[in-house]
């Protein structure tokens, strides 16, 4: 399958670049440029390729741009994004770290809806945030969002994770259970949701298939890249041809496995549970 | 829905505004303030919410006076401004929304951050892992977003709790 995975880089007036970057230690080549794996996009990218690579795939593509948040590389992403989707023709499309802006993600939506046939797609960061608030998530196949983002989806009017109501966030990560809820009344969103947390929770059509908690690694919410990583493995698995559930399942299961392969404290480094991947994937998939 | 409304005192400082913010790049428009707050002759300016850190800056770079900035969709509401933490240890995070910020409690240093969705994100991390909280720069001031709003409130109880836990003196 033909994947594609698109999202920002954190480096100002990066140029756009669409390709499969190659791996230089902890870092991406992309073209001539060297950048390094941490957070974000680029975590998310790392994890789909060596997913894919473990299973025999053809390598994702990566389409990304410089945004340091003022958001003239995401107004690029989102037109690129649109007009090159037909040739490059992916199967799955992963979208991920960009500047939510409405009118820009309504029209993707739009075109995304026109094409046949449509690729799965996986929406987290800030492509989530986008679809979510133009209420066009329903475009999507999969968000994957954590106990604050869920708090986010169950309020209808709320169009970023800072303006959710006070009483939403008060429970968050207490009681998932009831945002899964108080989700189903809400308008636009994705079938499928992967709730990335403590817990683990797949979700279709408002109800929960899976809890996952095993391995529990505590150690894993304060590491940034985590949820990167676990939406990066979920594409690589769909890539796959694994049915949506059974992706969003072993995700969940390969990425706390890498995660605890790799002793985690508050201060480990995402790109150290990324090399840990292809072991986990042995482990989950009994490869 | 997006929209954010920059509300002024006076005609003049919106015109201001609207050069200053074009000149810059923001997509904005220039519109009516909501009806409870229209006081007769009135003007405000419409942008991205998502950039209200960048649009706060710029006016305040070019000391552009306004009287509010709101939600346009819901007048009262202000961003989420509460802080929760989790305690590991010799460790702590704090979070807001979906913006998280993990310290070391006993020299104060910025382990890692995770969570959020816009662009800024990564580049907070790249700016900010490994330096001391009380040395780091507020998110607010490096940021654009919302997101960096977000962190910018973790951040700040995070410093809060580092002064407050009584190291702050011996190691700084």
């Amino acid at each position: 399958m033909k994947t594609l995975v698109a999202g920002t880089v954190p480096v100002d007036k990066f140029p756009y670049y669409v390709g499969t970057p190659s791996f230089e230690g902890k870092n991406l080549v992309l073209g001539q440029k060297v950048l390094p794996i941490g957070m974000g996009t680029l975590s998310l990218y790392s994890a789909t390729y060596l997913t894919i690579a473990h299973l025999k795939g053809e390598p994702p593509t990566l389409m990304t741009v410089g945004d340091v948040g003022k958001a003239d590389g995401s107004r690029i992403l989102y037109q690129k994004i649109a007009e090159e989707i037909e040739e490059l023709k992916p199967n799955v499309l992963t979208l991920h770290y960009v500047m939510p802006i409405i009118t820009l993600v309504r029209a993707l939506a739009l075109k995304l809806q026109k094409i046949n046939p449509k690729p799965i797609v996986v929406a987290d960061a800030g492509f989530m945030y986008a679809f979510k608030a133009s209420k066009m998530g329903h475009v999507c196949n999969i968000f994957t969002p954590d106990p604050g983002e869920m708090a986010f989806l169950a309020d209808k009017d709320a169009v970023h994770p800072a303006y959710i109501e006070r009483h939403l966030f008060e429970i968050d990560s207490t009681s998932v259970e009831s945002l899964i809820e108080k989700v189903k009344d809400v308008e636009g969103l994705p079938k499928m949701l992967v709730v990335k947390g403590a817990i683990d929770y797949i979700v279709l059509d408002g109800k929960i298939l899976f809890k996952i908690d095993d391995p529990m690694v505590p150690y894993l919410e304060p590491i940034g890249g985590t949820g990167d990583t676990l939406t990066g493995i979920l594409t690589g698995l769909i890539a796959h041809g694994l049915p949506l559930e059974k992706a969003a399942y072993y995700a969940c299961k390969i990425n706390r496995i890498a995660g605890q392969l790799s002793n985690p404290t508050p201060k480990t480094r995402v790109n150290e549970i990324i090399s840990n991947i292809p072991k986990a994937i042995d482990l989950v998939l009994k490869i | 829905m997006e929209r954010g409304l920059i509300v002024f005192n006076h005609v003049k400082e919106a015109f201001k505004a609207e050069k200053v913010l074009k000149a810059s790049g923001f997509q904005i428009e220039l519109t009516i303030p909501p009806k409870d707050m229209v006081k007769g002759c009135d003007l405000a300016i419409s942008f991205n919410l998502n950039e209200r850190l960048a649009v706060e800056r710029a006016l305040m770079e070019n000391g552009v006076q306004y009287s509010d900035i709101v939600d346009v969709v819901k007048v009262s509401t202000k961003p989420l401004d509460i802080v929760k933490k989790v305690d590991y240890g010799d460790t702590i995070m704090f979070r807001c929304g979906s913006m998280k910020i993990t310290i070391d409690k006993r020299d104060g240093i910025i382990l890692n951050i995770s969570g959020g969705g816009c662009p800024d994100v990564p580049y907070l991390f790249l700016q900010l892992v490994g330096k001391k909280i009380f040395e780091a720069k507020n998110p607010t001031s490096i940021g654009y977003s919302l997101c960096a709003y977000s962190l910018g409130k973790a951040f700040e109880e995070a410093l809060k709790f580092y002064e407050n836990s009584g190291r702050w003196n011996s190691s700084s």
